[in-house]
């Protein structure tokens, strides 16, 4: 560590430069790793709220939520542990003509997904005409008693309510009752049609059993939501580049710094210092600079956290965040590795005459 | 006993057809106390001897004694700990540390090897003596060759060696610098007790040395 301080110290404008560079690369895998973890809460958001663990769809539904319709013989005998679930996408718009695509989940405000809705402002549902948004929306100028109007239909909406973090597929979502999506849905609230799109359940070890009906977990449900297995595989394989990339420019910097020191490392063998002495310093050294870099990109994070707007999806977890940052801690230190082998393999032989 | 002893050394280079034999039978003892300069052409064994003697090759045969201690037959760990131990090192090509100061050079030495060094009043003493107790916050940069070379004597007496082995010391210097670095090592060898061994074709520092020493195509000869 000693040799590694002092280098560093004296060496500034080079030590500089590799952390620079490990400061970009450490700055980017955070904003990458914010922005598809953001995405990801964002597309999962509400389904994450609801606390459940199963979801009965319609077997020919492609296990999505929207596409699914379910009767009451095919729902089968409810605890209270499931809920009837009635989803479908919407365009909203307001009087000034402002349109908004957004997903609309209609409840048995009974059953418990409405009983637990963690409302922020406002009130629940208590009739057809009403609805409990996303909070979202009042950064688009809606507010309590605002009036929405779905499908284009003349039939005036009403906020009642508002509540955090209710994104499905990174779409606000209007929270109504169960007759209103049916309404929307065109489906008659009496005879044997659909009761809902889906049961959902909070017993994990749920299984719906009927004809035409087949049981999925959630994170089936999650997988399958349009473009969020293909989003999440982007971003992931963006960061791995990244973090092989940061792995090479810190083997190859290394490699040139150590290389340039081998003369003088010849000679501090030639005197008895061991080979471990010289190998610690380049570990250490690699170390640091890492540490160094990945802290900056960390303060670089933060400083990009508190700047960003909160209509950029993104979420800055810091235990995540800090395993990035080990992940390239652990780059740091595998490029070192490169170098080891040189310092290990100096000869002291060839200091000798000259 | 002496400091170092070498007995019956011969070394060979290459194998099959290409073998070459770099050391003769070779005998040499330095004493503490005394400066041995060993002179020779390009191309005589100096350095391989050199290297023997400072145990950072093994012979083919022979044996080196260190203060009692069969340096030809020991491990790398072990040698390692010997040279740091017992011989100071003195190279034709300084290579300070660049990024230490001068006394940053010895505090690094302090870390490896905590005991055994010479005292800080001691220390003190022998930059004094070289002339460079002002250098102690300059980096090898900053310094002159000579300067570098003193940094560099000082450093390998440092660790109190009983042998200090300088290879081509005076190489690239004027005659009033070769005298200066003369003078200054056969003062070494008295004042401290140590076995200076002087490894150099310049003919100019011989005149310096109690025991000398001339090497051609491998073989050893004592002169005086």
């Amino acid at each position: 560590m000693f040799l590694a301080l002092k280098e560093i110290k004296k060496e500034k404008f080079r030590s500089g430069l590799v952390i620079v560079m490990i400061v970009l690369i450490g700055y980017l895998i955070f904003i990458l790793t914010s922005l598809a973890l953001g995405l990801a809460r964002e597309n999962t958001a509400a389904i994450n709220s609801w606390g459940i663990n199963k979801v009965a769809l319609n077997v020919n539904s492609n296990v999505d939520m929207r596409q699914s319709l379910v009767t009451k013989k095919q729902a089968g005998q409810l605890t209270d542990k499931e809920a009837y679930l009635g989803e479908t996408s919407v365009v909203a718009k307001n009087a000034a003509k402002k349109k908004i695509s957004a997903v609309f989940v209609g409840l048995e405000e009974k059953q418990f997904i409405a009983r637990n809705l963690k409302i922020s402002q406002g009130h629940k549902v208590n009739g057809p005409h009403e609805l409990v948004v996303d909070s979202s929306l009042k950064d688009k100028g809606f507010k309590l008693n605002s009036t929405l109007y779905l499908n284009g239909s003349t039939t005036p909406y009403k906020i009642v309510g508002f509540v955090e973090n209710a994104k499905l597929n990174i779409a606000p979502v209007f929270y109504g009752q169960l007759d209103t999506w049916k309404a929307l849905r065109g489906i008659g609230t009496q005879g044997a049609g659909p009761t809902a799109s889906a049961v959902v359940s909070k017993n994990a070890k749920y299984d719906n059993d009927q004809t035409g009906v087949q049981t999925y977990t959630k994170q089936q449900i999650i997988n399958k939501l349009p473009g969020y297995t293909a989003q999440n595989s982007t971003f992931v394989m963006m960061i791995a580049f990244l973090m092989v990339i940061s792995l090479v420019i810190i083997a190859v910097f290394l490699y040139i710094l150590t290389m340039q020191k081998l003369p003088n490392y010849a000679v501090l063998r030639a005197q008895g210092i061991p080979g471990k002495v010289l190998a610690g310093a380049t570990i250490s050294q690699s170390f640091l600079l890492v540490v160094s870099g990945v802290l900056a990109g960390g303060l670089l994070t933060a400083l990009t956290a508190v700047l960003m707007p909160v209509t950029v999806p993104m979420s800055f977890d810091v235990p995540i965040l800090v395993s990035a940052g080990v992940g390239l801690l652990v780059m740091g230190l595998l490029g070192s590795l490169v170098s080891l082998k040189s310092v290990l393999n100096v000869d002291p032989v060839k200091v000798i005459g000259g | 006993m002496s400091t170092i002893a070498i007995k019956d050394v011969d070394h060979f280079y290459g194998t099959g057809s290409a073998k070459f034999q770099a050391l003769h039978a070779i005998n040499f003892a330095a004493d503490a106390g005394t400066l041995s300069v060993i002179s020779g052409p390009s191309g005589s064994g100096k350095s391989t001897f050199l290297a023997i003697m400072g145990g950072l090759l093994t012979p083919t045969s022979g044996t080196v004694t260190v203060n009692d201690k069969r340096y030809d037959q020991m491990g790398q760990k072990q040698r390692d700990a010997l040279r740091l131990d017992e011989i100071g090192f003195v190279l034709q090509s300084y290579k300070l540390l660049p990024y230490l100061t001068v006394a940053d050079q010895f505090k690094f030495v302090k870390k490896v090897r905590p005991k055994g060094n010479v005292s800080p009043a001691e220390n003190d003493e022998i930059l004094a003596t070289l002339g460079i107790s002002s250098l102690l916050d300059k980096y090898p940069g900053e310094l002159s060759g000579g300067q570098q070379q003193r940094v560099a004597i000082a450093r390998a007496l440092y660790t109190n060696p009983a042998i200090i082995l300088a290879d081509e010391p005076t190489a690239a210097l004027d005659s009033s610098r070769v005298k200066e670095v003369g003078t200054l090592l056969k003062n070494l060898a008295v004042k401290y007790n140590k076995a200076v061994i002087v490894v150099t074709h310049d003919l100019r520092l011989i005149g310096f040395a109690d025991h000398l020493y001339e090497i051609e195509d491998g073989h050893l000869t004592q002169k005086q």
